[in-house]
């Protein structure tokens, strides 16, 4: 099968004199005869042709190299997960539950996090991740306690919520099924949708 | 909140993919995870060092870490980067990372990078050093998500 990704590398060849095809996949307009233009694909064979992907803008050596099969054979295969009933909410892990805590303040220290979420239980677990450049908070904080109840106060409390003079929002981390896209509701309709709305937990 | 088509809280596509590996006497051993655009987070770990298990972990991520992810991507600017200059991939490793973000799509293929002595002896300083903070700051970002969630250590 001669795959876009094929006709697509082409357009990275500096002698190729036919320029016109590296503007269709900028200009996107759907009464051209060029809209049936190639439209890269994603090359991970995990994702294949799952992904619904509109003409995009391309970049890349990876996108002159064959290793479509190579990369099938890694990602091939069974990938372990929690046990899970794929429906919608939150997924337990495997010692609590985990939330995300987003807007977090670049000179945080594990202390304020502390404070601010011990009071809906004890921490199991905090992650408060550097930027490797810079060597402040990266901006997120994960952490897990051990029942649903605790994270789900923690939750409540705090999105929205202010820490060290900045809004955060906290958040689950971890779902039991795939979620649907807010600003793709207008995509014409395909199979393997979920089933219910995407919903805030 | 002012969200863009394509901005980091921005909706359209989402997609990211990172890869390092190489093939020596090991066989070929590798990391690689990705994001994909219903949330759901794979992560592949293969060293055949000793025990030859090959580490395969998957598991859904709600909006919100999907979010943080992209702005993380977002902040980077790797995006308006090109790896036309990167050392091309070698006996010695390759890293590759896949990006599709709004109307972008970005496939990137490198060396391993050693050090940051590497990223400034190169063609392209600036946009290597931004590859290999992205980089780190994306590996950490996955390996506390996995770590936490399975509790094992990766790598």
């Amino acid at each position: 099968m001669a795959t876009a990704a094929d006709v697509d590398a082409l357009d990275f060849e500096p002698d190729d004199d036919d320029l016109m095809d590296e503007d269709a996949a900028v200009d996107v307009d759907a009464s051209s005869p060029r809209a049936s233009a190639p439209i890269p694909k994603l090359k991970s064979a995990i994702t294949g042709g799952s992904v619904a992907v509109a003409p995009k803008k391309t970049k890349g050596r990876g996108f002159r190299e064959e290793t479509d099969a190579e990369r099938n054979n890694r990602m091939s295969g069974r990938f372990d997960s929690l046990d899970s009933d794929g429906g919608p909410g939150p997924e337990r892990s495997i010692e609590g539950w985990i939330i995300l805590v987003t807007g977090v303040h670049e000179e945080a220290q594990e202390d304020d996090l502390q404070n601010a979420f011990g009071e809906f239980g004890e921490i199991k677990n905090l992650h408060l991740n550097l930027d490797r450049r810079t060597g402040f908070v990266k901006g997120y904080a994960l952490i897990e306690y051990e029942s649903f109840e605790e994270a789900e106060k923690a939750i409540a409390a705090m999105d929205g919520g202010e820490l060290l003079t900045q809004n955060v929002n906290v958040d689950w981390a971890f779902s039991k099924g795939p979620f649907r896209r807010r600003n793709n509701r207008r995509r014409s309709p395909r199979g393997n949708r979920s089933r219910s709305p995407r919903r805030r937990f | 909140m002012a969200e863009e088509e394509n901005g980091a809280a921005g909706g359209g596509e989402f997609y990211l993919r990172y890869y390092v590996g190489h093939k020596g006497k090991f066989g070929h051993e590798f990391l690689e995870f990705e994001f994909r655009p219903d949330g759901k987070l794979r992560y592949a770990n293969n060293s055949n060092y000793k025990n030859d298990t090959m580490i395969r972990k998957e598991v859904f991520l709600t909006p919100s870490v999907l979010k943080e992810c992209r702005r993380i991507v977002s902040d980077s600017e790797i995006m308006k980067e090109d790896d036309n200059n990167w050392p091309e991939p070698d006996r010695v490793g390759r890293q590759e990372l896949e990006i599709v973000m709004g109307n972008e799509h970005i496939s990137f293929t490198t060396s391993k990078i050693g050090s940051l002595m590497d990223v400034q002896t190169s063609k392209d300083p600036e946009g290597l050093r931004i590859f290999y903070y992205l980089v780190q700051d994306l590996k950490c970002f996955v390996f506390s998500l996995i770590s936490l969630h399975f509790k094992i250590k990766p790598i």
